[in-house]
């Protein structure tokens, strides 16, 4: 074939050699293979999910950074109120013996009281302002002294409520009591009134959600009152109705030693893995007031200690013993947790290792490869524009003029 | 008998033909670099001989005129690549920039959407905390702004090639009257039996700027050229062009009309106004339904599962995200409806503490939308669809490089200026003028002879 002019080839070697030059370079300086999704659209688009998967395994390590402590420290307090409950158990049989004089009762009541103490900071104890037992409702401590009666903000002699009051549609008012270990809630629908409050409690008195004789009326100065039979270990009452104030505990009324659980029962579940979540807390629904029933054990341990037979401090004893052994069993799961996330910790990690290796292999280049390929680029350009410069001076008219 | 002045003459015609010849040398040499040029040849031809009695004695050279050398084959296969080279390269300028937005980043859907996801997995471990709940709006207006800055993105392309699309219309028909405008004046040449020299090259060169811009069919008739459009609506006919007008569309979007006001628009499918047209109207506008379609699903699906749940406040989950109720500017659209970030509904039984809700929405990412796929497979699709239609359009672009370059290596092997083989003309046409400006010098001596014999008989 003619030849009229080799330059638009040679241009179109040395475009090609430039261009694989530059991509070489890229690799190396980049460590990719695929920098744009045009590169290798299967492997960009098998990228973008892995990389999904990546942040939701960082994610999840940190998730177990996060609650291990929180759930350490549950484990801790757990770990608290079982030496507080053992201690509990060798008071009252010491206390249970027919020889023991009631002054020493006294006493060991009065230790008792102490490791009751105990056991309520432990059941109200907080990881960063969350409260460990209180359920779902973690911003609130989750055990309260319990009252015989709480009276509204609301309300006075001059201007006293009516069974007619309105409350404020959607406000919650509830009642946690201390003998049941149940709370009643009463959620007001528009155009509800006290009158519809007083008859809600007076049927969760009846079907046993509060004690029996637990009311709400109108008292002598005017306020709302619910109260609970004196005989009961009391009650504690919140609501959030602008309408009625604050419900405060009513002076005097304080029943010793006892305490409600204003706590839920709700278990927060974290997520740590693609299909592995934990349950960080454990609600004390179970624990204090109800279940196990550590708070009316050592209450039922003191009143028995202070008033009761040997018999009866000894039934009392094996009571806390019965609680003791339920915190513990109610302990297992938590401990279970924290131990799996020990083992999914290391799970993640080799996770991550594997999902790295993936998002290499898929986009990435091997060093010695990206290397060779750039020296091999170099040399290719190289040979283009030596031949370019050794064959494009060479014409007719070049030679005549050297001769 | 052959005399002295039929010599003369026949010497120096060949001067004059050897002089014209180095002219055609000289001009091919000076368009040698010329697009659109064909080297001519000088076509010499002996004269008719002089019969005396049984002698034929030759009459020197006659210069017949000038011949452009081409290949009329590989000039229509050269305007052909052409127009599948122009369509693959104004895909390929699009998509080179749409490209980035679906490159992985920390502004691109696909991590914005793992952020989300991600922060409300660390909402998990303390729904209650402030931080975590930052976060999590934080990262939804990323994402919502990564889903706007795609689409806008999307659509700057669009009207970037909606303007090219009027730009090219206007290119083509200055092309089509310059075309036109020429097609008298070679059909004049040919009538005569000349070639269209400098002429048809202009014009060739003008059917192949034309073929860069759109797909055009040329047929020879007695008027010259006639060019048409792939549907065949007449560009130019004989010296008559035709103007293609633009018009917007019920899309919003430029239409390329014949002088009729037919619409051609779906005809246009090749050069850099059919690439234009092609992924302006389905590169594009397939890639924005689908990102319109991603953004509208995942925004529902997110505020369905917001609405199952409760506020820090304990009300109800109000929707999280802004949602058009259309599909269409879905991506351009959406945005963070709530600034108050106690208004994330973590909690599934109304108190500050629960995360419930969270598995709601944290299952959004796991849960097949209603086009079929997870928010992640979808964008990961999108992904592939824009690299793989990025990916073609190089290969294609690539391909009709090296066809090009081979087809013009062919036409040049045949009508190109090889600098060495007109070195070697001017050698030619030197000597051979040389030589025949010593035949007139020979014969002025002889002349000088003949005429002294007279001179010394008289002496």
């Amino acid at each position: 074939m003619r030849v009229a002019n080799m330059v638009p080839d040679m241009q179109y070697d040395l475009q090609l050699s430039q261009q694989s030059l530059s991509t070489a370079l890229q690799q190396v300086t980049t460590g990719l293979r695929v920098n744009q999704p045009s590169d290798d659209p299967a492997a960009a688009a098998t990228m973008s999910i892995s990389l999904a998967s990546s942040a939701n395994v960082d994610q999840y390590t940190k998730n177990i950074s996060s609650v291990t402590s929180q759930m350490q420290t549950a484990d801790s307090s757990f770990s608290s109120m079982v030496t507080s409950l053992n201690t509990a158990v060798t008071l009252g049989t010491s206390g249970a013996g027919s020889t023991v004089s009631t002054a020493n009762k006294q006493a060991i009541a009065t230790e008792l009281q102490g490791v009751l103490s105990s056991v309520v900071a432990q059941a109200n104890a907080s990881y960063q302002g969350v409260y460990l037992f209180a359920g779902s409702a973690s911003s609130t401590l989750p055990l309260v002294p319990a009252s015989t009666t709480y009276t509204s903000e609301a309300g006075t002699v001059a201007a006293p409520l009516t069974a007619a009051y309105p409350l404020t549609a959607g406000s919650v008012t509830s009642i946690s009591d201390a003998s049941t270990g149940k709370t009643f809630v009463f959620t007001a629908t528009a155009g509800e009134t006290i009158a519809q409050l007083s008859t809600a409690v007076a049927n969760a008195a009846t079907a046993g959600t509060l004690s029996a004789g637990t009311t709400a009326t109108i008292n002598a100065t005017g306020q709302l009152a619910i109260g609970s039979n004196s005989s009961s270990k009391g009650i504690v009452v919140s609501t959030n109705d602008p309408a009625l104030g604050a419900m405060n505990a009513l002076p005097g009324t304080e029943v010793a030693n006892s305490y409600a659980y204003v706590g839920n029962s709700a278990v927060n579940t974290v997520q740590v893995g693609e299909s592995l979540g934990v349950a960080t807390n454990v609600p004390g629904a179970q624990l204090f007031t109800s279940g196990a029933n550590m708070i009316g054990s050592l209450n039922g341990l003191i009143t028995a200690l202070q008033s009761g037979t040997s018999a009866q401090i000894q039934t009392a004893t094996t009571a806390v013993s019965t609680s003791l052994n339920s915190v513990s069993q109610q302990r297992v799961p938590l401990d279970n947790s924290i131990s799996q996330l020990s083992s999914q910790e290391s799970f993640l990690n080799q996770e991550t290792l594997t999902l790295t290796t993936q998002q290499t292999a898929l986009v990435g280049v091997n060093l010695a490869t990206s290397a060779t390929n750039l020296a091999q680029a170099e040399t290719a350009n190289s040979a283009v524009l030596a031949a370019a410069a050794k064959v494009l001076p060479q014409t007719l008219l070049n030679y005549l003029s050297q001769g | 008998m052959a005399s002295l002045s039929s010599a003369l003459s026949s010497a120096v015609q060949s001067l004059g033909a050897d002089t014209s010849a180095l002219e055609v040398t000289n001009n091919n040499i000076a368009n040698a670099n010329t697009p659109g040029y064909s080297r001519q040849v000088p076509v010499f031809q002996e004269a008719a001989p002089t019969e005396e009695g049984n002698l034929s004695v030759g009459n020197g050279v006659v210069l017949e005129g000038f011949q452009s050398v081409r290949d009329q084959l590989v000039t229509s296969q050269i305007q052909q690549e052409t127009q599948a080279q122009g369509g693959a390269n104004a895909q390929l300028a699009s998509l080179q920039q749409i490209q980035p937005t679906f490159t992985t980043s920390t502004q691109d859907i696909g991590t914005q959407m793992s952020a989300l996801f991600a922060s409300l997995s660390g909402l998990s471990t303390d729904p209650t905390s402030s931080a975590s709940r930052e976060g999590v709006l934080a990262a939804g207006q990323n994402l919502a702004q990564a889903f706007n800055q795609t689409s806008t993105t999307l659509t700057s392309q669009q009207a970037g090639l909606n303007t090219q699309v009027t730009q090219d219309v206007s290119q083509i028909n200055q092309i089509t009257q310059q075309i036109a405008a020429l097609n008298p004046q070679i059909a004049e040449l040919t009538a005569t039996g000349q070639d269209g020299g400098t002429l048809q090259d202009q014009q060739n060169q003008l059917v192949l700027n034309l073929s860069a811009l759109t797909n055009v069919s040329v047929t020879q008739t007695p008027n010259g050229e006639t060019l048409s459009t792939g549907n065949g609506t007449p560009l130019v006919e004989g010296s008559q062009s035709f103007a293609l007008h633009t018009a917007t569309g019920s899309n919003g979007m430029q239409q390329v009309l014949d002088q009729n006001g037919v619409n051609i628009t779906a005809s246009v499918t090749s050069g850099d106004l059919g690439g234009s047209i092609q992924t302006r109207d389905q590169t594009i506008s397939g890639l924005l339904t689908s990102l319109d379609t991603l953004a509208n699903q995942f925004g529902t699906a997110f505020n369905a599962a917001q609405a199952k749940g409760f506020d820090q406040n304990g009300k109800a989950g109000a929707n999280f995200f802004n949602v058009p109720s259309t599909i269409a500017g879905s991506a351009a659209n959406i945005s963070v409806a709530i600034t108050d970030p106690t208004k994330i509904a973590a909690s599934s039984d109304g108190t500050a503490g629960s995360n419930g809700n969270l598995a709601n929405l944290s299952a959004v990412q796991t849960t097949a939308l209603p086009a079929g796929q997870t928010p992640g497979d979808a964008y990961a699709g999108l992904v592939f669809q824009v690299g793989s239609l990025a990916s073609s359009a190089t290969a294609e672009s690539t391909a009709t490089t090296a066809s090009l370059l081979q087809l013009n290596d062919q036409l040049s092997s045949v009508s190109g200026v090889s600098i060495d083989e007109e070195s070697t003309n001017l050698i030619t046409f030197q000597t051979a003028y040389e030589a025949a400006a010593r035949v007139v010098t020979t014969i002025q001596a002889m002349f000088s002879v003949t005429l002294a014999m007279g001179t010394a008989a008289a002496e």
